[in-house]
């Protein structure tokens, strides 16, 4: 073979293996670029302000309605490391918690089946969610996680472009229930420990759709990090009603473990 | 009109789900069912969960006051079933379970009125959690 036809062929080759490398490479390049026409900020960023249903998902279902977590995406389970599944022991204020206006905590309060309406500015994204008014201030300037204060339910979140995707990365947790698997089984509920660390990624997949996906990274309770994907639906037709206030102290008729309006 | 647009909503409201913040398999027992007719004496539309209160006649002639929770406000206000739907002095059979405690405390999810019509107040978790048992 002479070396004008080899050399032709090794060009061929590096060019077939370029345009193949572009073909496999332009999902990964175009999927953190929204699709044209969603809302945007001044600056250029989306804009995710509006009214939506709670995260949803196609993967396990809970007896609840709500949305929790598919067991199929967990990590394993960390050999040694801290309990995962919680057993129930007939204390209310060990079992569920909420029966006393404890929080639901994140990331199992996003996850409860009720409406969100989100704020968004230049230097901040506030997600306030019907149940138990959840409200999560997260700071889009750039600023660095707070140290040194009392972990928390909701934990400390800061947020950060990832081009079109907007990243929220929270830490500081107290040990708290996952989700509300407290509903699924009656004899165990699922915790995460106070290493947990969240990383929520959102993005318009098309202007009424976000895609939000969410990391948990618990190296007391896993072996690694974990993902599930959820889809968020804009509820424009709710924001004539907004949300409504929700004061959990206003007529708990659970506090003393037991539900009942005749036993007040 | 008004009202006829209600069940429809109501049934996509028992597809979509709601969520109430106790869990029916810890307060309430799914073997226990019940059944009432009664007036309808007092009614909490608050957070977390609407309470209504129903006088039933038992058989020997005393009266029962039954409490019956549901499900949160804004949840019931995006099924379709608004403040207004269940009030003092209103005839209802209403259909739930009983509270594990023995006491006069059920879980309503089934309020049908005078005129046949029906109103769903239990979050559908509840529907799940006795099936569950």
């Amino acid at each position: 073979m002479n070396t004008s036809l080899t050399n032709a062929i090794a060009s061929a080759a590096r060019i077939s293996i370029l345009a193949l490398a572009a073909v496999l490479a332009w999902p990964l390049l175009a999927q953190d670029k929204a699709p044209a026409g969603i809302p945007r900020t001044p600056e250029g960023k989306p804009n995710f302000t509006g009214t939506y249903e709670w995260p949803k998902s196609d993967g396990e279902q809970c007896h609840c309605s709500a949305t929790i977590f598919d067991r199929k995406n967990f990590a394993a389970l960390k050999p040694g490391g801290e309990p995962f599944l919680e057993p129930r022991t007939g204390d209310p204020r060990h079992d569920e918690p909420r029966d006393f206006c404890l929080p639901a905590g994140f990331p199992s309060g996003m996850l409860s089946a009720n409406a969100m309406q989100f704020f968004q500015s230049k230097n901040d994204l506030v997600m306030v969610h019907e149940f138990q008014r959840m409200t999560r201030v997260i700071p889009l300037d750039g600023r660095k996680h707070r140290e040194d204060i009392e972990p928390t339910f909701y934990g400390d979140p800061v947020g950060h472009w990832d081009g079109d995707t907007l990243v929220i990365e929270t830490t500081n947790f107290k040990r708290w229930g996952l989700d509300d698997y407290f509903y699924t089984n009656p004899k165990e509920y699922r915790m995460h420990s106070d290493a947990l660390k969240t990383t929520e990624r959102m993005k318009y997949k098309d202007a009424k759709t976000l895609s939000y996906n969410l990391t948990i990274d618990d190296p007391k309770t896993f072996v690694g990090p974990w993902s599930q994907e959820f889809t968020i639906h804009a509820k424009p037709e709710w924001d004539k009603d907004g949300l409504i206030e929700y004061v959990c102290e206003e007529n708990n008729r659970c506090a003393g473990g037991h539900c009942g309006g005749n036993s007040k | 009109m008004k009202k006829l647009l209600l069940l429809p909503l109501l049934l996509a409201g028992l597809v979509t789900g709601i969520q109430a913040h106790h869990s029916f398999a810890a307060e309430f027992d799914s073997s226990k069912p019940i059944k009432v007719s009664g007036t309808v004496t007092k009614v909490e539309w608050q957070n977390p969960h609407i309470w209504f209160y129903v006088d039933v006649k038992n058989d020997d002639g005393t009266v029962t006051n039954w409490a019956f929770s549901g499900g949160a406000p804004g949840q019931l206000m995006r099924r379709g079933v608004p403040r207004s739907s269940i009030q003092p002095g209103m005839m209802v059979i209403v259909e739930g379970f009983k509270a594990k405690d023995g006491s006069n405390n059920a879980n309503g999810s089934k309020v049908t009125f005078e005129d046949g019509r029906s109103v769903f107040t239990a979050g559908n978790e509840d529907e799940a959690g006795k099936k569950k048992q």
